[in-house]
């Protein structure tokens, strides 16, 4: 007689917080719809153990003006949006992004210094041209950041905007204008538990309430450093449904970026044959880094190339389905 | 509760015989307590000894191997849910399916063409593991001569057919396949086929109840050498069973069902992408063998830098091979770098500079896999290393300047550097990597 | 509480609530209950109001509820022989002083008298320089008033993210024209926001810094609210929006509101000149914002604290302010104000003629390009840190008692001693050697300057590019003070610098320093785990070894030998959310083998719910786990009833069969391996050393490394242990490689290992 087979369900006495982006015209802001995600009781997917309300979602990002630096197979397949923020966020959302990211850029397409008044404009731009929620970062330098962060804050009072990104450098202002216009703001931490937590309660100390904060630990790309991102997300998600209540943030984490500066996706010529393809494996390098982290528990990721939209879309989709 | 290593030593014969390859008995029953070594390894251990150690001592997700020689595969003897628990140490073994049906030449040519393949990665040669030839012709004739066309690559093999006839046909031709599958219909002559072949067998059932009913069975019949497909194929599916048969394994200790399992993602997928996609879940989430329909370099190699990536042992960082790497293409005059080989540390300055676009010589100094400030505090990284590292890689003859940038974590050995290195000036660079584009933008030589 | 405080705060808000009542009812008669009530370019309606009642004031009628309230608040004035505690009638009075200065305001508006006009005024920026208001020639001779919700934001994003320390709101006149000048300048200097209002005797520091040229308004952070004592509620109604919009509170939330500004918004009242009813009143009112209130004349003093987080009151007369003028006099006020209020002052460059950075912190001087050492073979220097009471401390003093090193010749040598001094409400003693040792740094980041060793060790060179530069001794001063507050803002509040090159002195503070020294190194001895109520926790290193939490205790530190229970104390002050974290000992269960509840707890909470119960000291029963960075392994060799201790720096084969590096794999990764322990070295010669294994004795084999390089420890280990020979008895890879080799050699030394219990 065969043993009977017990399926073994884990009880968690933590869950992920719920964050919601953006804001309808009855909540004060203009989208068309809000975007929720978070309030996992169990592990990715594992939809016997646990509720999972919302599945993970996909953010497409945009910049502010031509980001010559990307790869020339991102330029080609935006070619004819990549000038106009406005119009790349509609085509974005046209190829099925959930969320737009648009990345502030240090200057404009002429060279000359970004400013206050262009970011509010593109974040506008932005925002009459999609009814997605947005997220809005800055280019990365400190006080670039909380000069364009604060204006667009401002500018997009009432939208619920994720700001970006607060690192434990920097996060003060950021939080500050999140907290005087009524947004959220993304937690950065070089893939550690320890200092993602750290940042997730310096943050809250300066009285951002929790639902408004989203945990970015994060990552490598395939082949450059995904194993770290990819078991720190597992531990964080780990600690958040033991009951660690400084983890129970949703997860964001930017695979797009991470995988198209990896020279396997970046770069077409003078590589190893047995690299392959060059666009089949610049795509498949943002995909199964995008699958892996959502496997890992990302709730947002952050990605780049339509064609990797759709495939990790799909991904998501099956992976949602209760099939037992 | 589990033993500890103290608790398993006072069972030992406490004889540092050195036989079980261990200098000594504690260091064995450490061993045993990490379950990275099986209690057989001691030839004089008692029967009473055996029968207190047999739950503590047996790994719970026994070990398979197929082929031999030097491209055999292991799989299985894992120990835990999560990498970061410990690590995972059998990497799934990566097999691609040719079919009977197509022409001879065609099954050769894929056969060749994987067994071929490789991909280089941080030094190392990422490869496929082998193939699986499946019976899809229904003739044993045919299934014969193609394992027999294949079988000269010399990779260890996966025999997919469900008639005994066919199999023991193939069987003949190859060494120690994994048999593919006994069913609720075959398993008695597959399981005689196992043992007297000496050969894995696949156990394939509908569902976790009827798979443990026909493992036992299998197991009654003496073949202990098992791989389990439970029948699950999409990705959802797949993600929940393999999860809740490892965690039987694991935590319960559920011996029908602790053996590797096997996946086709390719019976799951639409495309190939997504059975890419699948076939990267399989990677990180449990399977012993992955058998993929398309072979593709361009999908081919990411699916290999996922499992290498994830088969990583955190506890051990993967280390670069030390020596001059270079970015662009660098001139004698262009910026020299120096790193640690902490594959994390390389990759982040690698990045950047690549990304930067300047052309630059990187130098990688063996730090054990440190990185640059544990490496300094551990002095794998000190003035000493570094000396040494530009004296014997011969980037003297590369470089026509004499100026050497250093991480700004260890500006601290700039003093030291420059007595070590008489002639060199030392430049302490940015203490971030992702500063280093602006770094080497203002760089002169 | 000060009863002449309270008697005429109580007075004066009596007088105020009925003032402010007439004014209601002669608006009410002109101009009927549904006029418009509205502080223009604001969205909190009458914010003081708003923020302590709740009630949402449109119409003039609506403020009758808000009057009522606030009569409801006031107490009668104390009878001469009564002495109670006053300080609730006292806020009580205050906060009723508050509403009842916001209706007035209000109602001033619907009058137009709000804000204030000050013929021939204009302001640098402010609320009324909107094009709208221009028209009505508004901009011209008013004040400002209260302050819009865009600059609200503004500002408040900065004093939120620290770039603006706090606010400070001034009230009356100040001694001269030239001393108000000064104190606003000290004030902006520091970045701290100006609000000015009031007067004496009908002067006001508006007048006096209008009359200076000072520009006022928005650009200048300075903001003039008006010349009377009531436009102060401007300043409470700033605090209160700042809470609704950044702390996320709501109307009628006054307990909150109040706590936000209290442990946020660091402000303080500062009065100039008389101090009357009014101003008493309001005060109270202040001082429920936890703003502390400093007075330019003598007024009793309120020091216990409670309500605002130091002192409550300080007087601090002007004149008798120590200073050899009233500029002097005004800096050291302002001074005051910020100890007072806790304000955490920020230094954005240090002021030196060479360049700074940890880039040069490993730079060496060489002998030939040497302008000058300290220290080293020909000369003595020392370094010496010590904490002091605040009031000891003059913030940012730089003395040099002796030449300095201009008239030595080049390449010459000179006695130094650099004495720090510093204070600050969170710095202990305890700090004092964790400080010191930061002064290699510190001076080491200057281009040109090479500094090695510390206490009576340190050496330092200047190089001869650095002195051309113009680098003094003073510039060191520059550089420690700007170090100190950057680095240790958390526990440092005023830092001074003595540098001493007088022969006699430096000789006298070098016995000081010594002393010092000495009486650190016996408290660091002295210390044990029975001592302490609190070990501190240590998971810096989780990020490779997730399950892994060291326990510092004063008799055991960290396994890395990098820190100790002092460093960790001192790390969890400066930074509380970090990797150091307090672990309370909690209930002893047994204390001779190591369990407390506490550790216990902690480090099953923090190694994930994978190490359930670890020994404080034991190597047998579950002993304390290990990242991977520990200096020394410790490992049972059952054969010789006793352990051995390998370290890092001996790469040969030990008798456990496996070198260093091997048994690292065993002892590392977080895991409870009973029987393999990694440890820092120092914790050797420890009381508390496996102790209920059976301590030292247990030593069987140790590395010749940590013979050499710990032999003074060891040497009072062995005396410790009553067997002055032990060392000698313990065996080193030098002599014995195998465990058979290993139980001969002990045999032949009589180790007391082998008369012990068995281990196993």
């Amino acid at each position: 007689m065969a043993e009977k087979v017990e399926i073994p369900v884990q009880k968690w006495s933590g869950r992920v917080r719920e964050v919601t982006f953006g804001a309808t015209k009855d909540e004060g802001g203009s989208r068309s719809r809000t975007v929720t995600v978070g309030g996992e009781a169990t592990l990715p997917f594992l939809h016997f153990e646990g509720e999972i309300p919302h599945p993970p979602r996909v953010a497409i990002e945009i910049q502010d003006k031509k980001p010559e630096e990307w790869s020339p197979l991102l330029i080609k397949v935006w070619e004819e949006v990549i000038d106009d923020p406005a119009a790349w966020a509609k085509r974005a959302e046209e190829r099925g992004a959930d969320l737009i990211l648009l990345r502030l850029s240090l200057d404009d397409a002429q060279g000359e210094e970004n400013t206050p008044e262009k970011a509010k404009s593109a974040v506008r731009k932005v925002l009459s041209a999609t009814s997605l929620p947005l997220l809005v970062f800055g280019p990365g330098q400190v006080d670039k950041d909380n000069e364009l962060l604060v204006a667009v804050a401002e500018e997009a009072a009432g939208e619920r905007v994720v700001l970006g990104v607060c690192e434990e450098k920097n996060y003060r202002t950021i939080v500050a204008a999140a907290l005087a216009h009524g947004h959220l703001v993304d937690s950065r931490t070089p893939m550690d538990v320890n200092l993602a937590k750290q940042l997730i309660i310096l943050i809250h100390d300066m009285g951002l309430p929790l639902d408004r904060i989203l945990m970015d630990p994060s990552t490598g790309a395939l082949g450059y450093g995904i194993e770290y991102g990819y078991s720190v997300m597992e531990r964080l998600r780990l600690a958040a449904l033991q009951g660690d209540t400084m983890t129970q943030q949703p997860i964001l984490v930017t695979p797009g970026e991470e995988a198209w500066r990896a020279k396997e996706a970046k770069v077409g010529e003078g590589v190893p044959e047995a690299w392959g393809d060059w666009e089949e494996r610049a795509i498949m390098w943002e995909t199964m880094t995008s699958t892996a982290l959502i496997e890992a528990g990302a709730d947002v990721v952050v990605m780049r190339h339509p064609e990797s939209v759709r495939l990790v879309k799909e991904a998501i989709d099956k992976l949602w389905m209760k099939e037992g | 509760m589990a033993l500890t290593g103290l608790d398993i030593y006072k069972l030992l014969p406490k004889t540092n015989c050195k036989e079980c390859g261990y200098p000594t008995c504690l260091a064995f029953a450490m061993k045993l307590a990490a379950k990275q070594a099986e209690l057989a390894a001691c030839p004089y251990v008692t029967e009473e000894a055996k029968t207190q150690l047999a739950a503590a001592a047996a790994p719970p997700i026994r070990l398979v191997t197929i082929g031999a020689g030097e491209r055999k595969v292991e799989v299985g003897n894992e120990t835990v849910l999560f990498r970061h628990d410990k690590t995972f140490f059998h990497p799934p073994g990566l097999m691609v399916r040719v079919k009977d049906t197509q022409p001879m030449d065609m099954i050769e040519k894929r056969a060749r063409e994987v067994a071929d393949y490789f991909v280089e990665y941080v030094g190392l040669e990422l490869r496929f593991d082998g193939l699986a030839v499946e019976n899809a012709s229904g003739e044993a004739s045919v299934f014969a001569s193609a394992v027999e066309r294949v079988k000269e690559m010399g990779l260890p093999l996966i025999l997919i057919s469900s008639d005994p006839g066919a199999m023991e046909a193939a069987l003949a031709k190859s060494v120690k396949p994994l048999i593919y599958a006994a069913d609720e219909g075959n398993w008695e002559t597959m399981s005689e086929l196992a043992k007297s072949h000496q050969a894995p067998l696949a156990v394939r059932a509908s569902g976790l109840e009827p798979l443990v009913e026909l493992v036992e069975k299998v197991r009654g019949a003496g073949v202990e050498d098992l791989v389990l497909d439970p029948g699950c194929r999409g990705l959802n599916d797949c993600l929940v069973t393999f999860t809740h048969i490892r965690r039987l394994a694991l935590q319960k200790n559920f011996r029908p069902l602790g053996f590797p399992l096997i996946a086709f993602p390719g019976e799951g997928a639409s495309s190939p992408e997504e059975e890419a996609i699948l076939a990267g879940q399989h990677i990180a989430k449990y399977a012993g063998f992955v058998v993929v329909d398309n072979f593709d370099p361009a999908l081919a190699y990411p699916l290999l830098t996922l499992r290498q990536n994830i088969y990583t042992d955190p506890r051990e960082p993967i280390q670069v091979t030390p020596g001059i790497y270079e970015f662009g293409k660098p001139a004698p005059d262009s910026p020299l770098l120096i790193t640690t080989n902490f594959s994390i540390t390389y990759f982040s300055v690698a990045n950047e500079v690549e990304g930067s676009g300047i052309p630059s010589w990187l130098l990688v100094a063996d730090s054990e896999g440190m990185s640059v400030l544990t490496g300094w505090a551990a002095g794998k990284f000190d003035a000493d290393k570094i000396a040494k590292t530009v004296k014997t890689t011969g980037i003297e003859e590369k470089v026509s300047h004499r100026k050497l940038t250093i991480p700004g974590a260890v500006a601290v050995l700039s003093g030291e550097l420059e007595d070590e290195l008489p002639g060199w000036e030392i430049l302490v660079g940015p203490r971030e990597a992702v500063d280093l584009p602006a770094y080497l933008k203002i760089w002169k030589p | 509480m000060s009863r002449y405080i309270a008697t005429r705060g109580i007075r004066g808000a009596n007088r105020i609530v009925k003032e402010a009542e007439d004014l209601f009812e002669k608006a009410l008669a002109e101009h009927g209950p549904d006029t418009k009530v509205a502080f223009p370019n604001t969205g909190y309606y009458l914010p003081v109001i708003l923020g302590i009642t709740g009630t949402e004031v449109e119409r003039l009628g609506d403020l009758k509820p808000v009057l009522e309230h606030a009569r409801s608040l006031l107490h009668p004035v104390p009878e001469d022989r009564l002495w109670t505690p006053y300080l609730g009638e006292a806020l009580d009075c205050g906060i009723a002083t508050l509403l009842a200065e916001e209706v007035i305001m209000g109602i001033r508006f619907i009058y137009g008298e709000q804000p204030e006009r000050l013929p021939g005024f204009r302001l640098a920026g402010g609320t009324f320089t909107s094009p709208d208001e221009a028209e009505e020639g508004g901009v011209e001779g008013r004040l400002n008033g209260p302050i819009d919700d865009i600059q609200l934001r503004s500002w408040g994003i900065q004093l939120v993210d620290g770039r603006m320390p706090g606010f400070a709101a001034i009230i009356g006149a100040a001694k001269s024209n030239e001393v108000a000048v000064k104190i606003v300048r000290e004030l902006q200097m520091r970045n701290i926001l100006v609000f000015l209002c009031g007067n004496v005797n009908g002067r006001s520091i508006i007048h006096q810094l209008t009359e200076e040229g000072v520009e006022l308004g928005y650009d200048t952070y300075t903001v003039p609210f008006g010349t009377d004592t009531i436009s102060a509620i401007y300043a409470a109604g700033f605090a209160t929006r700042a809470a609704l919009t950044f702390g996320g509170k709501k109307g009628g939330q006054t307990r909150e509101i109040f706590l936000y500004n209290k442990f946020r918004v660091f402000a303080f009242g500062l009065a100039l000149g008389e101090v009357d009813d009014l101003k008493y009143a309001t005060a109270g009112g202040v001082i429920s914002y936890g703003f502390p209130v400093i007075a330019d004349t003598v007024i009793p003093e309120i020091l216990p604290t409670g309500v605002t987080q130091y002192e409550h009151v300080i007087s601090m007369p002007f004149d008798d302010i120590e200073g050899k003028d009233d500029l002097e006099r005004a800096t050291r006020l302002v001074q005051r104000c910020i100890e007072v209020r806790g304000v955490k002052v920020k230094i954005a460059e240090i002021p030196i003629p060479i360049p700074y950075g940890s880039a040069f912190e490993g730079e060496r001087v060489k002998r030939a390009d040497m302008r000058i050492e300290f220290g080293g073979k020909y000369s003595r220097a020392f370094e010496y840190l010590r904490m002091r009471d605040l009031d000891e401390v003059e913030d940012g003093k730089i003395e040099i008692v002796g030449p300095g090193f201009e008239d030595v010749e080049e390449g010459g040598y000179m006695d130094l001693g650099i004495v720090v001094e510093v204070a600050g409400r969170k710095m202990q003693e305890d700090f004092e050697p964790v400080l010191e040792r930061q002064i290699h740094y510190f001076i080491n980041g200057a281009s040109g300057v090479q500094h090695i060793g510390q206490r009576d060790i340190a050496w330092i060179r200047v190089s001869k590019s650095a002195a051309e530069k113009g680098l003094t001794l003073r510039h060191f001063g520059d550089i420690l003070y700007a170090r100190f507050h950057s680095d240790f803002e958390a526990i440092v509040d005023k830092v001074q610098v003595t540098i001493y090159t007088d022969p006699e002195k430096m000789k006298e503070w070098l016995e000081v320093a010594r002393a010092a020294y000495d009486v650190r190194n016996k408290r660091l001895v002295e210390m044990t785990d029975e001592s302490v109520d609190a070990f501190y926790s240590c998971t810096l290193c989780q990020s490779f070894a997730p399950n892994h939490v060291c326990v510092v205790s004063p008799e055991r530190l960290g396994l890395c030998g990098a820190y100790n229970w002092l460093d960790c104390k001192a790390s969890h002050q400066i930074n509380p959310t970090g990797p150091n974290q307090p672990v309370p000992k909690g209930e002893p269960l047994d204390s001779d083998k190591g369990y407390w509840q506490g550790p216990i707890d902690f480090v099953y909470e923090h190694s994930n719910h994978t190490v359930e119960k670890v020994s404080m000291y034991s190597i047998m029963e579950d002993p304390m786990t290990a990242c991977g960075c520990f200096e020394c392994i410790a490992m049972v060799i059952p054969e010789a009833n006793g352990i051995m201790v390998v370290s890092r720096e001996d790469p040969s084969m030990t008798p456990a069969g496996m070198t260093f590096s091997t048994l690292a794999g065993m002892a590392g990764g977080g895991l409870q391996t009973p029987g393999v322990m990694g440890v820092g070295k120092y914790y050797l010669a420890s009381k508390k050393f496996i102790r209920p294994d059976g301590g030292f004795k247990r030593v069987v084999w140790m590395s010749s490394f940590l013979k050499e390089s710990m032999a003074e420890e060891l040497k009072a280990v062995a005396e410790r242990e009553g067997d002055p020979d032990l060392i000698d008895r313990i065996a080193d890879e030098r002599n014995v490689t195998t465990v058979e080799e290993l139980v001969a050699w002990l045999e032949e030394h009589d180790h007391p290992a082998l008369k012990m219990p068995p281990i196993l």
